[in-house]
Formats: C-alpha cells, structure tokens, sequence
C-alpha cells in the first residue's frame, strides 16, 4: 500500500462521485431538437464533421514526435552530468550539433509555415 | 485496511484544498478582470462574492447533461474525466513544505511532465467525439499548440535539471537554498512562463476558445457536469504549474530560518502559497492585458522563435558549468 496508488484509485473516484451526482439530481428529457449538433440555427450538413484538415497540423505532430524523443534523450545526460567526465560531455555536444543540423534543415524547407501565400 | 483508511486520509487533505484554491482561482480572475475593467465583478453571494464559484458549481451540477446524437458516447464523457484525473494527480508529488509530499517521488518532475503530455488526449478526445465543426477545429488547433509548446516546457525544466542534478522536487528546493533559480536562470523563466501559458491556454494562446471564431473550440457541446470538468482541469492546472514555477525558479518552500518550526502552524506551506499567488495573479492580469494571436503566428512563434532561443540555452548552461570547472 503507498499513497500514490490510494490517490490514483481516489481521483477517478471522485470524478465518478460527481457524474454519479449529475445523474440523480438532474432532469433528463433530450427531444430531436435538443440533441441536434450546433451550427448557427440550421441542421448540420451531413459529411461536413470529420472533415479532411490542413496537413500542416500533421507536419508538426510528425515533428513533435522527433524532437520529444531528441529532447528525451537528453534527460540521462542532465542527471549524470556531474558523474561523467569531460568525455561524456564531448559526446553531448556532438550529438546536439546532429539534432541542430536537423533542426535547420526543418526550418530551411520552411515546414512551418501554415499558409501558401507566402 | 486502517493504513488504506490513513493513506486516503491524506489524499483527501491535499484534495480538498486543491479543490479549493480552484475555486477561488475562478473567483480571483473575475475579481481582477472586472477591476482591471473598472467594473465591480461578482459581489452578491456571500461577502464581495466569495460563495460564487460554489453556487456556480451547484447550478451546473443540477443542470441537464445534453447529449449531441451525432457524438461518440464514451469517448464524449471519458475526455473530460480524462483532463481532469489528468491535473488532478499533478498534485501527489509537489511539496508543500519540508516533507510535506504525498508522495516524495525520486522521479517527480518526469511525472509531472508525463501528467501534462496526457492531459492533450482530453483535449484531442473531446473534439473527435463531439463530431462537431467548432470542436473539430478547436481541437485541431489546441493540439497543435499543446504539442509545441510541451517542448518548450520540457526543455526548460532540463536545464535546471541541468543545475540541480536530481529530478526530485524536494532536492530542487533544497538546492535553491543559496540563491532562487529566477536569478541565475531569469530567461530560462520568461521561456518557460511563456510555455505555461500556452499550456494551460490562457490569453494570448487561447486559441482554442477563440469565441468569435470557434464559439467555445473543442467543448462546444459539452454541457453541465461535463462542462464543470473540463473547466475545473484548466483551472487546476493553473494553479499547479503556478505552484510548479515557484518550486523550480522562487525556492519554492524556502524562507528564513526563523519561519522553521514544528508546530501546526506551518508557515513554509503559506510561504509557498503567497508565492503562487504572484504567478496565479500573473495568470488573470496576461488575460486582462494582451490581445489574442493568430493560430499560424502561435505554431511560428514556437518553432522559429521559442525552441532555438530554448536549445540555445541547453547547450549554454552545460558549457558555463564545464568552463567554471563545476563539471570536471
């Protein structure tokens, strides 16, 4: 038993607690009006939600993605910094001047930018 | 089982002050708004308006869910129980004052980093399943900029990881004792507010909730008890990354000598809140002042401007430690 594994099971407890609360205590009768998604008065169109998006959101999950894990790599480095020797710090930078590289080709390909006029 | 009883005891004594401060974030913001306004803001229940957040809860929680036919049904309820299981946990590893932790964590400031990358599924989940254009788009963008921004925020918090050398919060404090990370760090705290910011999506990174243009953004639908979960998880981590950056830039606990004392009168725990307080204010007052950006400047604001700046500085610090010879 550790706290920590109490307060996981407590919260979503809670959480049930509250819905549970909404449940009892409040009124339920949805007619085909109310029910009905919100869009400025009219029906929703069907095939309109769900819509293809602008790739560019994808581009920039994809390089979350890539830099998350770059960015998780260097998380050993910083608690053992003060354990490795100069060695290992030459290492560090060599593989931060690979991530900038990449970093720079990204930018120069001009993946960031959102509209196509420019 | 008595022990079980003994441990929920002391999530419940975390939980209900927690639950609290959330509470009076929302009325702390009103407050200042109207005042920043010129207006008088809320003052009816109780004295100059305190029992409103209360009131306002009880409203909602007796108020009828709205269900749209076109949503997924499980995964409508599950993102905001989601967001808020989410920020709630936040709270187990943070001191409140010289061994005052749920849980003193060996590895607190990677599972709070955890926490804040979970809390996007929420947001992603809420606008899928509500199968609405403005969700859809609110989420969309809301993503987009949480995932940005999470690099920010991690990267910032490796540099002082970088100083400290451990990634437990107690032994942060304890290595602010000579001087507060703000010092030393002062751009490394521009960055990172700027990353909490846009975390939390307040003004100016609200895009989400661009009201002229998105209605509400991803909790279009969402109505009452649902409603009041996805609007207590925002709150709530507000008032936890302000807690987060008076523990890693203001020393978090750390006061003078002669506020010690063993008594049930804590002064360390008022001292950090006071200090949460200042960035809690900061919160309302970047709303009441700054206009809101674009959703392309934001992602561009990110990755052009931020993340160089942020990358710069990881590679700095180290530098500076091995050329002053506290590396060898």
């Amino acid at each position: 038993m550790n706290t920590l594994l109490i307060y996981f099971l407590f919260i979503p407890l809670l959480v049930l607690i509250l819905l549970a609360l909404n449940l009892l205590l409040a009124t339920h009768n949805p007619d085909a009006e109310k029910v009905s998604g919100y869009e400025s008065g009219f029906s929703p169109i069907f095939g309109q939600t769900r819509i293809p998006f602008n790739v560019q959101f994808y581009v920039i999950a994809i390089l979350f993605l890539i830099f998350d894990l770059e960015i998780f790599y260097l998380v050993p480095f910083t608690v053992s910094i003060y354990s490795i020797s100069s060695y290992g710090f030459s290492i560090f930078v060599i593989f931060f001047v690979i991530l900038t590289i990449g970093f720079i080709y990204e930018l120069g390909n001009n993946v960031i930018n959102f509209s196509t006029r420019e | 089982m008595l022990q079980a009883l003994y441990l929920l005891l002391e999530g419940v004594t975390v939980i209900v002050p927690v639950l609290l401060a959330v509470a009076f974030m929302t009325i702390i913001e009103r407050k200042v708004l109207a005042a920043t306004q010129r207006r008088v803001g809320p003052n009816t229940v109780g004295y100059y308006g305190i029992l409103q957040p209360f009131s306002d809860a009880l409203k909602l929680i007796i108020k009828e869910t709205v269900i749209p036919a076109q949503a997924n049904k499980v995964l409508f309820y599950l993102a905001p129980v989601l967001a808020i299981i989410v920020s709630l946990l936040g709270w187990a590893v943070v001191p409140f004052g010289t061994g005052l932790a749920l849980s003193d964590f060996s590895l607190g400031v990677i599972y709070t980093l955890t926490l804040s990358s979970f809390g996007i599924y929420g947001v992603l989940f809420a606008g899928w399943s509500a199968n609405s254009k403005y969700a859809f788009l609110g989420s969309l963008r809301a993503t987009a900029a949480l995932i940005s921004y999470e690099l920010i925020l991690s990267s910032a918090v490796i540099i002082i990881i970088v100083l400290t050398g451990s990634f437990n919060y107690t032994q942060i404090i304890e290595s602010q004792i000579p001087v507060w990370f703000i010092v030393p760090l002062a751009p490394i705290f521009i960055l990172f507010f700027i990353a909490i910011l846009a975390e939390t999506s307040r003004v100016p990174f609200d895009l989400q909730e661009a009201e002229s243009e998105l209605v509400a953004g991803f909790f279009t639908e969402h109505s009452s008890i649902i409603f009041v979960l996805f609007f207590l998880a925002e709150y709530s981590s507000i008032v936890l990354f302000s807690t987060l950056t008076s523990i890693l830039f203001l020393g978090g606990y750390n006061c003078p000598m002669i506020f010690i004392n063993d008594t049930y009168l804590n002064l360390e725990s008022v001292i950090l809140g006071l200090k949460t307080c200042i960035f809690c204010f900061m919160f309302v007052w970047f709303r009441s002042t700054f206009p809101r950006i674009r959703t392309d400047q934001i992602i561009k604001f990110c990755w052009v401007s931020l993340l160089p700046m942020v990358m710069a500085f990881i590679i700095l610090v180290p530098c500076l430690l091995v050329s002053f010879d506290w590396i060898v």
